[in-house]
């Protein structure tokens, strides 16, 4: 297991590095001149030239290249132009926003998809199977703004219930920072009251953000259920005395969690990428509303640091299921 | 304490589909005393698997009990429910499967499993589960009980570690683990080699004579049957045709179908036919051509604990034009790998095969195309060998289309006339997989391979996945085929009834390495090995109780 393990990040560390090269191909190859871009519409021609050399693309590309990947080994990804602060910096502040944002998304979709995705399983073509396929298509069919601009309709404006957009309100004060998720940090400084709040806040937007995951977790984890529970071992489970209770929760779930898990590490990709609308909807100061303000002036330094971001944690997401995999299927474990 | 332990009586169950009712079941009375060794045989579709679970309550799900009860132990267990079926299922009768790898949970370690099931009867019991060391253990001692080496070790493995042998093992201690009254046996040789099954029989026939069990075991290898049960009864299309003692059945059939049944086991001791007719017709053979030479073939495999794996180790074999070349082993031989070889499907690690003359180890692309027009390969399991959305004259001009050298007429004329050579009926065109038997589809396959004219056709196992009167039939009309065609055989298999009837030359493979070879009937008169005497020996089982009769 330990050597599966180090193989593992092995991998990681070859994928990031392709990452970081494919950023920058294509960063290069997209039309346009990034200087002037910067420079805006109405800089004279010496700008344009000044700012050129400032940003080093005056350089052979190769030569941009190596300072590229050595800023990147040295953590340093640039200056934001509207800013004039560091990339990396801004990251920072605004990385654990979205991360908690997507870590409460995933586990709601899972505590919530796969019991119902068993359930439906089990009393297959039953009125359980008929209302989570319902809840499903709409999952995977309504479109996030739309949905979420919905639920900020009825449940903060018409029934008064949880805040429309925000992390906290403007008057409450952070707990300080620890683990940078305020759930998180408020528990551990005793403070409730903050707690609440941020829970309220976080209610909505991660509902949005999981409705589509929840839905496909739900529908696989079915899928998976309904051949497993017909599969020989379950019959052999049953002979021998086996309660149905214990062959459900236990033995088939275990089984049909494998490609579940699958999926929860592809949604969690979807969900970071989703991250950008829902964030703007709800205006939730994460990473992806900083990826569209970026993206918006035009200052492409931010907007390369959050896609190298969102592939790495995608990375490390997907590493994580590997990893929950072999611990599952004794088959996967290396000699 | 009645001395009846179970007791069928009238019993019918229909099965709903799509179509209406199937009746499964039709009628069944039998009885099976304490201390009884019950055989059911029987085909395919004869029901047995269905009435078995049936006694334990876990039948299929659609399925209606039409009339009869089951009685086990002076209890009614006809409509039993799951509360009333924990204090009996697996505890007063358990089972054993089939197929010891699909019945095992992959990814549960073995002394889980089965300290699982103990916990699970100690529930069922009201005693409060005792604590994990007893049961440990308890599971070392089942482990022990059932022959198996290093019980303590085994108890942390998981089931892709164990050979088959080893996993039936395990699956008959799972089964001892509540003690039960009466044990029921599915099938629980057939997936194993022929070797290991000898081992398991001897293992269920001493644990019955140890714990006095009752036994009930279903199969369709009457050798099988014949070793372990004293009395047997026949089962056909739903019913019961013939019960009585084991001896008197097989010496002394009464029912038509008992002795089709029987008849249709190959005679491992019986001078094949084709020699006869040799003898008779005392033609001198010609000077033999080498069809097929394959030099020096190596096939390694690399294993995921970056080891190596040698399947095939430096064979050397020359396949004579218009023989039939036999390759037996068991599984793990690495007789499908040398098939797969020959035909270029695997590429070698090493060696070089020579087809009429040319050197196809090393060609690729167009040539390689031009030259599996000649050869071809029948596969082991014609359910799954066939696309199931293609029709079967789809699946018979496919390999025409490929080679795109006939036009959609002139396909349609050549798929008919094979489906007339395989004695099929034309309009089985139109039809889809699912709406043939076994046998059909064999015919289809081979209607497939022979359609391009081939010179050789490589059968993997062509009968293993069939029933015994199928068998038969499809290794008869095989023998047609190629005297009217024309053809060359290399013909794998695990049987050597089988093998001794209808193969002029057999290699005997085991671990990759050929460890006998020679004219067929010599290897059976004077086998010069251990391995190859115990492959025949344990062939002679099923053989003897098959044609006990004078």
């Amino acid at each position: 297991m330990l050597s599966f393990t180090l193989r593992k990040l092995l991998t990681v560390a070859g994928t990031m590095l392709g990452i970081a090269v494919l950023t920058f191909v294509i960063t290069n190859i997209a039309p346009g001149d990034p200087a002037r871009l910067v420079a805006g519409p109405n800089a004279t021609e010496d700008m344009v030239e000044t700012i050129r050399s400032e940003y080093g693309l005056d350089r052979p590309i190769v030569e941009q290249f190596v300072i590229y990947m050595k800023d990147l080994m040295t953590g340093d990804f640039g200056t934001s132009i509207v800013s004039t602060r560091p990339v990396l910096d801004e990251l920072l502040r605004y990385a654990p926003a979205t991360i908690e944002l997507v870590l409460v998304a995933m586990l709601l979709g899972i505590v919530v998809g796969v019991p119902l995705g068993m359930l439906s399983a089990v009393y297959k073509d039953g009125p359980i199977d008929h209302v989570t396929r319902i809840l499903s298509i709409s999952g995977v069919a309504l479109p996030a703004f739309w949905f979420g601009i919905l639920m900020q309709l009825y449940f903060s404006v018409e029934l008064g219930w949880l805040p429309v957009s925000g992390r906290l309100p403007l008057v409450a004060r952070p707990p300080d920072m620890v683990t940078g998720s305020l759930l998180i940090d408020s528990l551990i400084s005793g403070n409730f009251k903050t707690f609440n709040s941020a829970l309220s806040y976080i209610i909505l937007p991660a509902i949005v953000l999981s409705f589509p995951c929840l839905a496909s977790i739900l529908r696989v984890n079915r899928a998976e259920m309904i051949e497993v529970l017909q599969s020989d071992y379950i019959v052999a489970a049953r002979a021998h005395g086996i309660s149905s209770r214990r062959i459900v929760a236990i033995y088939a779930l275990k089984n049909a969690l494998l490609p579940t898990l699958a999926m929860i590490g592809l949604r969690f990709g979807w969900m970071l990428g989703s991250t950008v609308l829902v964030e703007t909807v709800f205006d939730w100061p994460g990473i992806g509303l900083y990826a569209v303000s970026s993206a918006l002036a035009s200052d492409f330094k931010p907007v390369i640091g959050v896609t190298l971001l969102i592939g790495f944690l995608f990375i490390i997401a997907n590493t994580l299921v590997d990893l929950a995999y072999a611990w599952i299927d004794p088959r996967l474990r290396r000699a | 304490m009645s001395d009846t332990l179970l007791d069928i009586d009238g019993y019918s169950l229909d099965i709903a589909t799509f179509d209406g009712p199937l009746h499964v079941l039709k009628d069944i009375n039998l009885t099976v005393r304490r201390g009884d060794t019950l055989g059911i045989v029987g085909e395919s579709g004869s029901g047995k698997t269905v009435l078995v679970r049936s006694v334990m309550g876990i039948g299929p799900k659609n399925s209606d009990v039409k009339a009869g009860t089951i009685t086990f132990d002076g209890q009614d267990i006809t409509r039993l429910s799951d509360k009333g079926w924990a204090k009996i299922r697996g505890v007063r009768i358990s089972m054993i499967f089939q197929d010891p790898m699909t019945y095992l949970n992959p990814l549960f370690s073995i002394g889980r499993q089965i300290s699982d099931v103990i916990a699970a009867h100690e529930r069922a019991a009201g005693e409060g589960v005792s604590p994990k060391s007893a049961r440990r253990h308890r599971t070392e001692e089942l482990l022990d009980q059932v022959g198996l080496p290093n019980p303590a070790d085994l108890f942390d493995q998981y089931p892709h570690q164990l050979s088959g042998g080893m996993r039936q093992r395990v699956l008959i201690a799972m089964a001892l683990a509540g003690k039960p009254d009466l044990l029921i046996a599915d099938e629980p040789t057939t997936a194993l080699d022929v070797t290991v099954q000898a081992q398991v029989l001897d293992l269920i026939k001493s644990l019955v004579k140890k714990l006095n069990l009752t036994v009930v075991m279903i199969s369709h290898d009457i050798g099988a049957i014949a070793t372990i049960a004293s009395r047997c009864a026949v089962m056909y299309k739903g019913e019961i045709v013939e019960q009585g003692e084991t001896n008197d059945i097989l010496g002394n059939p009464q029912h038509d179908y008992t002795r089709q049944l029987l008849a249709a086991v190959p005679d491992i001791e019986a001078k094949p036919a084709r020699l006869m007719a040799a003898e008779a017709a005392s033609e001198a053979p010609s000077k033999p051509t080498k069809l097929l030479e394959g030099m020096n073939l190596r096939k390694v495999y690399k294993t995921r604990a970056g080891g190596e794996f040698t399947a095939v180790n430096d064979i050397s074999l020359a396949v004579n034009t218009g023989e039939i070349f036999g390759v037996v082993g068991e599984s793990g031989s690495g007789k499908s790998t040398l098939a797969r070889m020959l035909l270029r499907l695997v590429d070698p690690t090493a060696g070089d095969i020579i087809f009429e003359g040319q050197n196809i180890s090393g060609i690729a692309g167009e040539p390689l195309r031009k030259i599996r027009q000649h050869m071809q390969f029948v596969f082991q399991n014609p359910h799954s060998a066939l696309n199931g959305r293609h029709t079967i004259g789809d699946a018979i001009g496919e390999p025409l289309r490929i080679q795109r050298t006939m036009n959609r007429r002139d396909i349609n004329a050549r798929t008919e006339a094979l489906l007339d050579i395989v004695q099929l009926p034309r309009n089985f065109k139109y039809r889809y997989p699912h709406e043939l038997s076994g046998g059909q589809k064999q015919r289809v396959c081979i209607a497939r391979a022979i359609a391009l004219n081939p010179r050789l056709l490589i059968l993997d196992e062509p009968t293993s996945a069939l029933d015994i009167s199928v068998q038969a039939q499809v290794l008869d009309f095989l023998q047609e085929v190629r005297k009217e065609l024309n053809l060359t055989y290399v013909f794998i298999s695990h049987d050597l009834a089988v093998i001794r009837q209808i193969c002029d030359r057999t290699i005997v493979m085991k671990r990759g390495d050929i460890v006998e070879q020679g004219d067929t009937e010599q290897i059976f008169l004077h086998p010069a090995e251990d391995y190859t005497k115990a492959l025949i020996e344990s062939g002679r089982v099923t053989s003897r109780a098959a044609n006990m009769r004078a």
